[in-house]
Order: structure tokens, then sequence, then C-alpha cells
């Protein structure tokens, strides 16, 4: 992905030069230490089993995307159930918007909550297993970039959520019409949730870990 | 932590670092996915309990049912869904399989009923007209009963009338026709809906037609054994012995048929469900079989008669003193033995006699009512005998009738078969001798001729006093003439006499009178060329008067003159007295005329009313041949008058000139005086 040469160098890691790096500030210290003089968080080396949380808050939101995905998401009442009531899941909008000739809106509601969430499972548990294993400098460029993109999706995830939200609040016309959340809309923000919990207590130091000592080149 | 930290040493490798992580303990944030496992399994199993069982509905079709919208409900609370719609194995009818809330499957047993709600228009009105806007559902109707619980039901094909839970009595109805009924029509008490005919099928045992009555509480309570129900399906119109009636009853009977029921006599026992009734065609059929029906304890008794039975029918009124208290049940022709063993046929009527309706008790048998019946033919000389009935007295009824001074007679009770009243007579024959002779009465009336002389004379009339020359004619004249004439003053005193005699009896008479009267008139009109002759000379000598004494008198006449000449009267005399003449000279054409009066005659023998009419008319005779009188008498004296009046004008335009002239000049004289008295002294 990145230009070999920009890494052709052994990589120089904190753990490797003998020092823990703070979480919080970033500033490194001695392996003995075990406190942040600077900001005073506790001082931890990169430890795999870490990884524990990441597994434990990913599969959290692995089960509560389930019901996200079978119970419907958003209750429509018209005339007041009089013409009907339509209850749709994630996956039956879609359909229904397609069906209605209304792609694009189909494709970002996919993507938002299908594409999206199952890629971040997929990421982060990836990023969970390859964590400290042998990497080339490249390989472990690549990981820390996924890292960083799962860590900024997360917090845009939960636009259906925020849809769901909108409309029960605006759409409350008595009578006429009315939105209300249905049980999918918890359980996806849950799960959403799950997940950015869950990349967050993804240690990055564990992806220099698996750097050879020296380079293979050099 | 488990690393032993050494300065600058190179990092262990992970493997080693990934074994002891699996030796480690297992960390507190495992709770979390746990939880949430737990969680949403429990949601899942909730979710699963209450989904509800599936049940299984068939219809002929499946109308307006869409699956996952269409709802199943229970008193209008949606209790279910549909879930999926297909076919029977032969595709002959529609599974509709609906899932049922878990709460109240277990109520839905073998009772249970489905039945499609849609909007529906029938003659009882407009109904679920909101299942227009939220599509059709499916309605169910169980009890709350816990019985074996179903899963495959057949739905109605409409919805039930009566809901299984309704309190009343469903009886069963037979009629010979269903014309006019149909599902739903109402059953009505005293015109208050109370129930509804449903199930209406042709029955295998016999010819006739059952329905199925639902009465709801607490109107079933009036149903007994004595209830009688009858047809008020549409309209009825009948034409019986009482007269013509016409029936019609509610809008909705008249489109959907209905019944009727009541209770007329008391003391039927309490019906049990599925009582069946026989519908009556009509309210007065079902009251009358009362009598058959009301009790058992009926007194049957016969009369023998020598009348004609036509008219008489099984099933009429007996009538005891205008009351109904029974009814002819048999006509029969009996041979019966007189005193000197001759045979003799007479007609045996039997009759069903009701106790109650005499006034007995409620428990008095017919043994009572017979007692009854004899005392009262001993002691008031009660009589059996046939009456017509009805206004037209084409049918006829038996009436028991106290007949005062009748020959002495007993309550046969050994006869056989039943005991015979003594009868009399019918009143049939005066009846009926009466009528004929009013209507030959009628037939002989000369109604014609007297229509054609009535309308001649009222022609006459009206000419007369339709012409408006005869009001204008001035009264003084009409007096002038009045008090001359001698013929006159005879006919206002026959006149007076035809005004007098207004009775039928003296119409003869009074026509003789008339008769001279119009010989005076002709005598009268007769003298007129007399009068005109007479009032010519006298004109002739007004022309020879010297015009010396015309000036002398001119004053006078000058006066005169102008009160004529300012009447319009005086202008329109010539015309009006050439139409007067002729009018006259019509009437009295018409008046002499011999016929007229002779079928005036005839006419006025036979009919009174045409004679008052008549009489009415003669009455105004004198005062039109007065005016005839006066009017001819005016026009003799204007004729005088007319003669010599372009004479008088011309005299009198000249005088008058003359006058005005003579006054200039005396006014002009009278200014310059005034203007200068001394001119008049000195002469300038």
């Amino acid at each position: 992905m990145s230009a070999p040469s920009e890494h052709s160098g052994p990589v120089m890691t904190a753990h490797r030069a003998g020092l823990t790096g703070c979480h919080s500030c970033g500033r490194v210290w001695p392996q003995d230490h075990t406190k942040c003089l600077r900001c005073g968080t506790h001082l931890s080396p990169p430890d795999r089993r870490s990884l524990q949380k990441v597994w434990a808050w990913l599969i959290a939101g692995l089960i509560m995307y389930i019901p996200a995905n079978l119970f419907p998401m958003m209750s429509t009442q018209t005339f007041a159930g009089l013409a009907g009531n339509s209850e749709s899941t994630i996956l039956g909008g879609v359909v229904e918007l397609m069906h209605h000739g209304s792609y694009d809106i189909a494709i970002i509601v996919f993507v938002a909550s299908i594409i999206v969430p199952v890629g971040k499972f997929i990421a982060i548990a990836w990023l969970a297993i390859v964590a400290g294993r042998p990497a080339t400098v490249d390989q472990a460029h690549t990981r820390l970039k996924i890292y960083e993109v799962v860590e900024f999706i997360g917090r845009w995830s939960m636009i259906d959520v925020f849809v769901v939200a909108i409309l029960s609040a605006l759409v409350q016309l008595g009578f006429m019409a009315s939105v209300h959340p249905g049980p999918a809309a918890a359980s996806f923000a849950l799960s959403v949730a799950f997940t950015m919990l869950s990349a967050q207590s993804f240690d990055a130091r564990l992806i220099w870990r698996g750097l050879p000592l020296r380079s293979r080149t050099g | 932590m488990t690393d032993k930290p050494e300065p600058l040493k190179p990092a262990s490798p992970v493997r080693k670092t990934a074994a002891r992580a699996a030796q480690a303990g297992v960390n507190v944030i495992w709770i979390v996915p746990i939880v949430a496992l737990i969680v949403t399994l429990g949601i899942a199993w909730n979710s699963f309990r209450d989904r509800g069982s599936l049940i299984e509905i068939e219809f002929a079709d499946a109308t307006g049912i869409t699956p996952g919208d269409t709802t199943l409900r229970f008193r209008e609370i949606t209790v279910g869904q549909v879930e999926s719609v297909a076919f029977n194995d032969d595709l002959s009818k529609v599974i509709v399989s609906v899932r049922v809330d878990g709460d109240v499957a277990q109520y839905i047993d073998s009772d249970a009923s489905f039945w499609i709600v849609r909007p529906q228009v029938s003659a009882q009105g407009v109904t679920r007209l909101d299942t227009v806007l939220s599509g059709a559902f499916i309605e169910g109707y169980w009890d709350a009963d816990v019985q074996q619980t179903a899963t495959e039901f057949t739905g109605l094909q409409r919805p039930p009338l009566v809901r299984g839970d309704q309190a009343g009595t469903w009886v069963k109805l037979s009629m010979p026709s269903a014309d006019g009924m149909s599902e739903g029509a109402p059953v009505l008490f005293r015109g208050v809906e109370v129930g509804r005919v449903e199930n209406i099928r042709l029955s295998e045992e016999d010819d006739s037609v059952l329905a199925d009555a639902f009465i709801e509480a607490p109107h079933n309570a009036r149903l007994t054994t004595a209830s009688v129900f009858w047809d008020t399906s549409g309209f009825s119109l009948s034409l019986g012995a009482q007269g013509i009636s016409f029936n019609v009853n509610s809008l909705s009977s008249v489109l959907q048929g209905g019944v009727a029921f009541d209770t007329i006599v008391s003391g039927g026992n309490p019906i049990e469900a599925g009582h069946e009734y026989p519908i009556l065609a009509d309210e007065s059929s079902a009251r009358s079989t009362l009598f058959a029906t009301d009790d058992n304890d009926r007194l049957r008794v016969g009369m023998l008669i020598d009348d004609s039975l036509q008219g008489l029918e099984k099933g009429a009124d007996v009538q005891f003193k205008g009351l109904r208290i029974g009814q002819v049940t048999g006509l029969a022709v009996n041979v019966a033995t007189d005193d000197s063993d001759n045979a003799e046929v007479k007609q045996l009527v039997t009759m069903a006699i009701s106790p109650r309706r005499m006034g007995l008790p409620d428990d008095a048998t017919a043994e009572d009512a017979l007692a009854l019946l004899t005392n009262e033919v001993a002691e008031s000389s009660l009589r059996a005998r046939v009456a017509s009935a009805g206004f037209l007295g084409t049918s006829l009824m038996v009436e028991l009738v106290q007949i005062p001074g009748a020959e002495p007679a007993t309550v046969d009770a050994t006869a056989e078969p039943v005991p015979l009243i003594p009868s009399v007579e019918g009143d049939l024959d005066d009846f009926t001798a009466s009528a004929q002779g009013l209507v030959n009465r009628i037939g002989n009336l000369p109604i014609e001729e007297l229509l054609n002389s009535a309308r001649d004379a009222l022609d006459s009339v009206t000419a007369l006093a339709s012409n408006e020359d005869t009001r204008a004619i001035p009264t003084a004249l009409r007096k002038a003439i009045e008090d001359g004439s001698v013929a006159l003053s005879d006919i206002s005193g026959i006149t007076g006499d035809l005004r007098e005699a207004n009775s039928g009896e003296t119409i003869a008479r009074m026509l003789d009178e008339a008769s001279s009267a119009f010989k005076a008139i002709t005598d009268a009109a007769v003298d007129i060329p007399e009068m005109v002759d007479q009032i010519d000379v006298a004109a002739a000598s007004v022309e020879e008067f010297g015009f010396a004494e015309v000036s002398v008198q001119v004053e006078g006449i000058l006066a005169d003159l102008r009160a004529m000449l300012g009447s319009d009267d005086a202008e329109a005399l010539p015309r009006n007295l050439s139409n007067t003449l002729e009018a006259a000279s019509g009437l009295l054409n018409d008046l002499r005329d011999g016929n007229a009066a002779g079928s005036l005659n005839n006419a006025l023998d036979s009919a009174s009313s045409a004679a008052d009419e008549i009489a009415r008319s003669v009455q105004q005779l004198p005062q039109l041949i007065q005016s005839l009188q006066t009017t001819a008498a005016r026009a003799d004296t204007l004729f005088a008058s007319y003669g010599s009046r372009s004479a008088f004008n011309n005299e009198l335009i000249s005088a008058l000139r003359e006058l005005s002239r003579a006054s200039a000049s005396f006014g002009s004289v009278a200014r310059l005086i005034e203007r200068n008295p001394r001119a008049f002294i000195l002469g300038r």
C-alpha cells in the first residue's frame, strides 16, 4: 500500500527502545515507570490480553446486531391505524425503497446500516486476530490505517438511529400519520456503541509489536 | 505486567506473550456480551411466545383480505393478523391463516364464528363505511368458555344477525311462501323492532317455508303459546266486508319484509326455544284466528234458518250488540221434521262462541256460556239472525239480537249435533228492498231533460246578467215605468207567490202561477209597441212645439239638458236599448216556449232537489221582467227626447253663444266702469 521506500529502514518502536508509551498523552517513559508523570495515566505495556476487551465488546455488538436486523426499525401509522400500519426492518426498508425506485436512498441506507457495521465487525476482528503477529512494516502500516478508518467511521454509524429519532420526533401528525421507533432502533444503537467501544479498546501499539527486529531487506 | 521489563532489551517474541495471555484469568469485560446475549435471547423468546397460535379459516372468497395487513378483530379490538391466504385442495375455497394473539387464542374453540366485515348497503341502511378506509377485516366471535381449542374454522358468508351471547329466544316460523320476506327482516311487536328473521329455508317435510326468528330479551317474555305472528311485508290492499283497507308498514318492511307478533289473549304458556308459529297473512286474520286458538272451551251452537245464505261464509263474525263473540264454523243443510211430520230443509249454521268474549270469567266453560245463552233467550228474547255486514251488504254475519215481543222460544240444548238457538228471519230483505227502491228512483229521474231546460234558462239568465248595459240603466227611468205599468204589479204579485212557494208540495201550483205570469208578461210585452207609439206621438208633439215656447222655457230645459248630457248613461242609452231588447226577446221566447215549461214540469215531479233550483231561478224572474219593462220604457222616453234632440241642440248652442257674447260685452262694460267710473258718467 504505502511506498516501501518510506519504511525501508528498521522501525524503532518504543517497546524496542525499552520504553512504554502513555495511552493518553503519548509520552514515552522507561519501562519501569508505572505512571505517566505528565498526565498521571497508569502506564501499561502493550499486552495481547487487552484484546479480550476488544473481543468482548465486539461479540456484544454482534449479538445486538441480530435483533437490530430482525425487529422492525420503525413503525408508521397512518390514519390512526385505519389505513394500516407499516413496520419495516432494515433490509425490508431497503427492498421497499428499491421497489419504489429510490435506488440512491436505498444504497445510502444499505451502506450505512449493513455494509459499514459488517465491515467494522470484520475489520476489528481481523485487527484483533493479527495484532501482535509478525508483520512487515508495510503490513503494519496497513493495519494502522484500517484501524484509523474504523475509528473514524465509528462516529458516523448512527445515521440510521438518527433518521428514526428525527422522524419519530417530527412525524407526529396525530390522526394522519405517526412514526414510532421499533425495537431494532435500540438494538442498532447498542450495536454501534459496542462496536465503537470495541474499536477504542484496541491497543494500537500491538500493531507494532509484531515487527521484525531488523529489516529483512537491510 | 507479566513481562520482565529490561531496559533496552529487544522485544520478547509475541507468541510467548499470547501464550501467557491464554493462561491468564478471564477479564470482567466478558460480562457485557453475556448480558447482551441473555437480553437478546430473552427478547427473542418473548416475541416467539407472544406470536400466538395459527388458525385457519375457510372462506368462499378472500375479498379485501391482504396477508400481513388484514386483521382479526374481536369486539372491534385487533387480536390477530392474517399471515397468508391459500386455496384448499380442490380450489373451491380460500383458506386464510390468521395468527391470533396468545392471550385470546385459548378462547377460540369450536364454537367460534368468523366472518369478513365489508361495507354493506342494504335495506336497513349503509353499514361499516369505515372499512372503506381501513380495508376489510375479519371479525370473530367466541365466548369466554374455554373448551376444546380448534384451529380450523369455516367462515360465515355474512355477519350473523344475532351474536351468540345475546339474550333472547329463537323461534321457528312457518309460512306458505316467503314472498317479500328476506334475511334480516325485522320482527315487530306493536311497531317496535324486537328481533330479526334469519335462515329462511324450504321445509323438508312439507311445502311450507321455514325461518328462524330471534326475539331479543326482554321482549321474548312477551311470547306465549297464545301469541300470533303475521306477515307485514310490503303493503296490503283489501276490499272486504268492512270496506277498503290499505296498509303500509315501514319502508323497511316494504323492501325486505317483516313479521309482527302480538299476544292478544292472555293465558298462554311460556314457550321453549324453537317453538313453531305459523305466519298468518295479515293482522286481521291473525286476530280472528285467536278464536280458534285462545281457548279450547268454545261453545258450539247452531241455528236453523230459511234465508238464503249467499254471502255467509265460514269464519264470518258472530256479533252480539256489535261485539264479536265468535265465528261461524260451518254451514250445512239440515233436514228437519216439523210438528206435522213434514220434512223441511233448513240451513244449519254452526258457530263457535268464546265464553270469555261474552263477559264470563277466564275459567268459564262452554256449559256456563250455554247456560247464559239459555237464560238470555228465555228472559230477554235473545234470537239469532243473519245480518248483513259492511256498508255494501254483500257479505253476511250472524247477529244475536234481543227482539222484544218475539214468540217465546228456548234453546234446544239436546239438538244434534249442536244445541240450537232460536232464530228469526234476517233483516236482509228490508235492506235489499229499500236499496232497490232507491236505485230505481235514481234511475227514473229525468236528469237529461232537466239539465237541458236548466241550461237554457241559465244561458238566458247569464246573457242578461253579464250584460254591462243592464247594470248601467239609470234607476230613474226604471222607476218611471215600474210605477206606470199595471202588468208589472200583476207580475210582482205572482212572483211574490212564487217566492213563497219553496216546498215540494206547492210546486205544481207554483208552476201554474208561473205559466199565468208568463202570459201576463207576454201581454205586457204586447203592450210595449203601443207604449212606444204613444211616446212617439208625444215626441211628435214635442217637435211641434213652437220655438217661442221653447225659448220661454229655456231655463228649465237648460238645467235638464245639462244633467242629461253630463251623464254617461245618456250616451250609452241607444246601445243599451237595442241590446236589452234583444236579450229580453230571447228570454221571453225561452220562457214562452211550452216545451221548456212542460219538461220543467216533468222534471219537478220527480226531482225535488232540482225543483228547489228552479224555484230559485224563478224567483229571479220578476226582477228580470221588471228590468225589461224599465228598459223598454226608458228606451221609449229616450226615443222621444232623442227625436227632438238636434233641434234642441242647435237652439241651445246658439242661445248659449248669444248669452256668452252678451255676458262678454257686459263684462267689458263692467271692467270699463271699474277702471274709469267717470267715463261711464261722462261718456269717456
